[in-house]
């Protein structure tokens, strides 16, 4: 037993680990290799265009799919080899809302929970709970079918967690929805995320900057790049762009900037100032000093989609 | 446990979609109300046959007279010789005319008693009326199978009322309709397994403990269901259109069971076969809609070529007509048609074997 333990220790802390994972489809490589290490309670995120193979790895991971080569563990459960065990510690929240139309939120609840074997006592409590939080409770009664695109990705995410599961898969949790509704998936997500280990993919950066821990940036099947939105944003050749509103922009003033910083463009009474570091304070202090008038200054800082960008050469929104 | 849970689910799906649950019963309904429309009609005399008696036995007299006289579409003319009846059938005043030849008593005799013989009647008719001439055969066919299976007191002298061979077209052909409406749940099994396939909930249900046979058996609980329904359904609306039910209602029902368990594993396959359902709509009508006219549902596959018939018997629907037609029409006990049940059996067996394996497969690719 203690030996078994010990020989575990080293991934005991790992919910999702990942082994040169790799999907072709008629000679398409989907997923390149990929070698993942999730910690168990993390927030990771992959991100990437569409087509850069993010759900197919979710769906090898669930499951749902047989990698060409390699293989992964979830929990410590092989996903060739016990994909049952991983069907119970599970829950996936598909890209597509695939809830039951004619049944209500209730049933279809029921339905993935009964699957489960979840007993009826702690069903009714765990769905009454989840319906308050994703604030579906007015409407449990009613037909999916009439339901708004946002309720019926909440309802998806719900089914996903009725069973209480260990792990949390949700692809593009709030495609194609307006801010709010975005915004009130988010919350909820950042309250799960102090128990469970969720994966999540999206094509959205602000999305995983937000919600993740860590995030992984995927493009072509590969992951391109890994790390906490901090660190990504530290890595990349991208500069920061500074914009200063000003009267007064003599070039004198020009003159006195471009002492310090070699790339500073003039367009009527705006000024911007790009460079990988910029002082904010000593910028203005610098303009005010040779004689202008700052009326307004922000450093545009960099996004996870400059990182992107910096990357691999492509947009991440089509 | 859990195949309850989906069973439940699918049924809950149908019921609470009443355009979808009207299609399901109305779409069968509107084919078997529109064939029994066209072959009941009303009971005129609009088939002229000329009946030429070479027998003249009191058995061909009773034939005529209590058989074929019976049938309400039929107008039956007597004639002396065949020349003259030929000639009337050239000038269009008959459809056909029938030639009782002699030795008929006997060959029907020898039936009643047991034995197995051949009965020939030999049938002229104008071929260039193909609907008129195969529906006169049809029915000729099926009153004189009637008359001589029937089982009576062994002189024909002693009671000849007691034949029952009041046959309509609608008997003959209500047990094909009705056989038809369960080769229409081909596509109706096969729909909302599809459904679920595109719409990802297949794949949600996928990613949870639940086993390929739970699966299976989810849809096909459910669907058997709708086929009971659906059975029932036609069975009194046929029975409306003035089918006799003859023999054992439970063993015509239990013929029909069989045919729309193969429907539905059948579906099943189809089902488990494509990905979307713009392929399994498709491919369902192109089996179901062939298989009907092949397999008898609307006339008789006696007059088809003889490789074609073939074909036919290598399908479930043909024997299932066969058998249904035995019992509602001719009164037939289980033992006279157990070979066409034990192939129903044995072709649902294995359609459902093959769908399981390919539902399998499907599942994980």
């Amino acid at each position: 037993m203690t030996s078994r333990r010990a020989k575990r220790a080293r991934t005991d802390d790992l919910a999702i680990q990942t082994f040169n994972l790799t999907k072709t489809f008629n000679g398409l490589v989907a997923v390149d290799g990929i070698e993942l290490n999730i910690k168990r309670g993390e927030l990771f995120a992959l991100l990437g265009p569409n087509g850069a193979g993010k759900t197919t790895t979710i769906n090898m991971l669930c499951c749902l799919l047989k990698p060409s080569k390699g293989t992964a563990q979830i929990m410590g459960y092989d996903i060739l080899k016990q994909p049952f065990k991983i069907k119970e510690i599970i829950g996936v929240a598909p890209q597509e809302t695939a809830i039951s139309e004619h049944l209500n939120p209730q049933e279809n609840m029921n339905l993935i929970g009964k699957i489960h074997s979840v007993k009826s006592p702690e069903l009714k409590i765990r769905s009454k709970q989840l319906l308050e939080t994703m604030g579906l409770e007015a409407r449990a009664r009613d037909q999916v079918r009439k339901f708004s695109g946002g309720m019926k990705r909440r309802l998806n995410i719900m089914m996903a967690l009725i069973h209480n599961p260990k792990v949390i898969f949700l692809d593009e949790p709030t495609l194609g929805l307006d801010p709010q509704a975005r915004r009130a998936i988010w919350e909820y997500i950042t309250q799960l995320k102090k128990e469970k280990t969720i994966l999540l993919t999206t094509h959205y950066m602000d999305e995983a900057d937000f919600l993740a821990d860590r995030i992984g940036i995927m493009d072509e099947g590969k992951i391109v790049a890994l790390g906490t939105s901090q660190e990504l944003k530290a890595s990349t050749q991208e500069k920061n762009t500074m914009i200063v509103s000003a009267r007064d922009l003599t070039p004198k003033v020009i003159e006195e900037v471009r002492k310090r910083y070699a790339e500073v463009s003039i367009t009527g009474d705006t000024m911007l100032i790009t460079d990988s570091k910029l002082d904010f304070r000593e910028i203005v202090d610098r303009l005010q000093s040779a004689g202008a008038t700052v009326r307004s200054a922000h450093i545009k800082e960099l996004t996870l989609e400059d990182v992107f960008l910096n990357l691999t050469g492509k947009e991440l929104r089509e | 446990m859990r195949v309850w849970e989906l069973c439940k689910r699918n049924l809950k799906e149908t019921y609470r979609d009443p355009v979808g649950m009207g299609f399901l019963l109305g779409f069968p309904l509107v084919f078997m109300l529109l064939f029994g429309a066209i072959f009941s009609g009303d009971t005129t005399e609009n088939l002229a046959v000329g009946v030429v008696d070479k027998d003249n036995t009191p058995t061909s007299q009773a034939f005529v007279s209590e058989a074929l006289t019976k049938v309400s579409v039929l107008k039956v003319i007597s004639y002396d010789d065949a020349d003259t009846a030929r000639k009337d059938l050239t000038f269009g005043e008959l459809d056909a005319y029938v030639v009782i030849p002699s030795g008929f008593s006997e060959q029907v005799f020898q039936n009643w008693q047991g034995e197995k013989a051949d009965i020939t009647l030999e049938m002229t008719y104008d071929e260039s009326d193909v609907m008129v001439s195969e529906q006169l055969i049809s029915i000729i066919n099926a009153v004189a199978r009637a008359f001589a299976r029937i089982e009576t007191p062994l002189t024909i002298d002693a009671n000849p009322i007691h034949i029952e061979t009041e046959i309509t077209y609608v008997d003959f052909i209500g047990p094909g309709i009705i056989i038809f409406g369960l080769l229409i749940l081909i596509p109706t099994s096969a729909r909302p397994i599809v459904r679920d396939k595109e719409k990802g909930f297949m794949s949600r249900l996928l990613t949870t403990p639940t086993r390929p046979l739970d699966f299976i058996l989810g849809y096909s609980l459910y669907m058997l269901v709708i086929a009971i329904a659906q059975i029932i359904i036609f069975i009194v609306l046929a029975r409306l259109l003035g089918m006799d039910i003859v023999g054992n209602f439970w063993l015509a029902f239990l013929v029909f069971f069989l045919a729309g368990l193969c429907s539905i594993g059948v579906g099943m396959v189809i089902a488990s076969l494509s990905k979307s359902e713009n392929q399994a709509e498709p491919m369902a009508w192109l089996i179901s809609m062939p298989l009907a006219m092949l397999s008898g549902c609307w006339f008789s596959i006696e007059m088809m070529p003889q490789y074609l018939r073939y074909l036919a018997y290598a399908f479930p629907y043909a024997h299932a007509i066969d058998a249904a037609r035995g019992v509602l029409i001719r009164g037939v006990g289980m033992e006279a048609i157990n070979s066409d049940f034990l192939f129903l059996i044995g072709w649902t067996v294995v359609i459902f074997a093959i769908g399981i394996v390919l539902f399998r497969r499907s599942m994980r690719s």
